[in-house]
């Protein structure tokens, strides 16, 4: 039995299939170039001066914050908003696992400790090439993450805390947070590692936490934002700028929080 | 943000007090360090050392900056490979190092009677409770982003970025050296707003409470 078109039932059913998955090849590839161009602005912004000082009062964090959570619950996507006893303050919460796999590159450079036997961490996402994986050794290795976002009231911006250990406990170094920095971000990293990752004392519980500084946070997040702060309004900074930084310390945020966000549109301009 | 408020009186500026910024700086507190006992293991064919000395200590520096001396006075009553990271303790509670040494005297010790005694440990670093100090660097860095989180508040970070690396340096090396001058040459910058400005856009005020209770800072308009 032939339908309108001539074709037979089973081989309309592969078209079909075939149909669906190059969407979702395409689907991908928009993806990718997708953050690819978030990446490419933002290191293009970064080099920029200025750009309009876009802060953040804490009433608009704790609302966004709240709007985040609702988001992760629904997808779940395992944030949490967490208050302190003692004091008013609240934040933002998740742990999850991660799997990477241990090498030790032959040019290390000494930039921390008097060890002289330092890890680092690669995603598993990247596999290492030939050049890379000869003379080296590899074991995998699960870590623990938790981070934190708090309000900062001398910044005037979110700031993202973290801590990180094996399973058996055993914290993280210091050299072993940068190793395990994202490779795209490496080279920034080692500008100036000082002033992007260090141990501080968490404001809210006391403890050691690392903290991505907060310092250069406005500079990015307004020059990739750009135009006046009433344009954006009802844009979730949270999720704007956790999925700017998030990354460089391994934390990503899945597309669906987008929906969150919505994108300056030409509508919006003319409306005004 | 501040409202325009008329001044009775000539501007009051901090740096004309020079007594007072002079006997902030000089402030010291007499302290005696000592091992913590099951620390001590006795090396063989040497003479026993003495488990104790005593310095005085600035008040405005940080532990690990100025106990060089005591780490190496108490390595040498250690095996090598029993040596790790020092940290500090008193009565019980780990010494955070990056709290100025006053601060922790005043929180901690204000009550008991000098020389304030101390107890090193080489071993067991309690990861929970204090960050990680392997060398000047993690101090200094510390110490940094003091300075500039507190401009943030003071000028918006105006002043501190427009500084060059060198002057950050000197402030660094002024605290380091315990040189008055050198720091407080770098240090005016920071402490001055323009005559047009009716102060500090916000006054950096942190809150220390007593008995494991967390500092918080707030936003104190002058």
């Amino acid at each position: 039995m032939r339908d309108g078109a001539g074709r037979r039932p089973e081989r309309r059913e592969e078209e079909e299939e075939e149909e669906k998955e190059e969407k979702e090849r395409r689907k991908r590839k928009r993806r990718r170039s997708a953050r690819a161009d978030l990446q490419f602005s933002l290191q293009v912004s970064c080099s920029m001066a200025g750009g309009e000082e876009f802060f953040l009062d804490e009433k608009r964090f704790k609302q966004c914050c709240e709007d985040f959570v609702k988001h992760s619950q629904q997808i779940g996507d395992g944030w949490e908003w967490r208050t302190s006893k003692d004091l008013g303050d609240g934040y933002l919460s998740k742990t999850h696992f991660q799997v990477r796999n241990r090498h030790i590159p032959p040019d290390l450079k000494e930039k921390n400790s008097d060890n002289t036997e330092q890890m680092l961490f690669a995603h598993i996402e990247e596999p290492l090439d030939d050049s890379q994986a000869a003379g080296v050794c590899s074991t995998e290795e699960v870590v623990r993450y938790e981070y934190h976002v708090l309000y900062s009231s001398s910044y005037q911006v979110p700031v993202l805390y973290f801590r990180a250990c094996f399973l058996d406990g055993r914290p993280l170094t210091l050299d072993e947070v940068w190793g395990s920095v994202h490779a795209s971000y490496q080279d920034r990293l080692q500008e100036g590692p000082w002033d992007t990752i260090t141990q501080q004392e968490h404001p809210i519980l006391g403890q050691p936490f690392f903290v991505l500084h907060p310092c250069r946070t406005n500079e990015f997040i307004s020059a990739v934002l750009g135009g006046s702060q009433e344009r954006h309004r009802h844009t979730n900074y949270i999720i704007l700028w956790l999925s700017t930084v998030g990354p460089v310390v391994g934390l990503n945020l899945p597309l669906s929080y987008a929906k969150l966000a919505p994108e300056q549109s030409t509508d919006a301009d003319l409306a005004e | 943000m501040p409202q325009e408020r008329a001044h009775g009186r000539a501007q009051y500026r901090m740096t004309d007090d020079k007594d007072v910024l002079r006997d902030v700086w000089f402030g010291r507190i007499p302290t005696c360090f000592t091992l913590y006992q099951d620390e001590i293991t006795e090396r063989e064919a040497e003479p026993y050392y003495v488990s104790m000395t005593k310095l005085l200590l600035p008040r405005i520096s940080y532990l690990t900056l100025v106990t060089d001396k005591v780490k190496k006075h108490f390595q040498k009553v250690m095996r090598q490979e029993e040596v790790s990271e020092i940290w500090f303790e008193y009565e019980g509670t780990p010494l955070k190092w990056h709290y100025p040494i006053g601060l922790l005297f005043d929180l901690h010790a204000s009550n008991t009677a000098l020389p304030w005694s101390i107890t090193v440990h080489f071993k067991n670093f309690p990861e929970k409770d204090l960050l990680h100090c392997h060398s000047k660097d993690v101090i200094e860095a510390h110490f940094m982003a003091c300075i500039k989180e507190a401009d943030a508040l003071k000028h918006k970070s105006q002043v501190i970025n427009e500084m060059q690396k060198k002057d950050h340096k000197q402030l660094w090396m002024g605290l380091q050296n315990d040189k008055f001058e050198q720091f407080w040459a770098i240090n005016r910058k920071l402490m001055e707003y323009p005559p047009e400005d009716n102060g500090f856009r916000y006054i950096p005020f942190r809150i220390y409470q007593h008995y494991g209770k967390t500092a918080c800072s707030s936003l104190l308009d002058p």
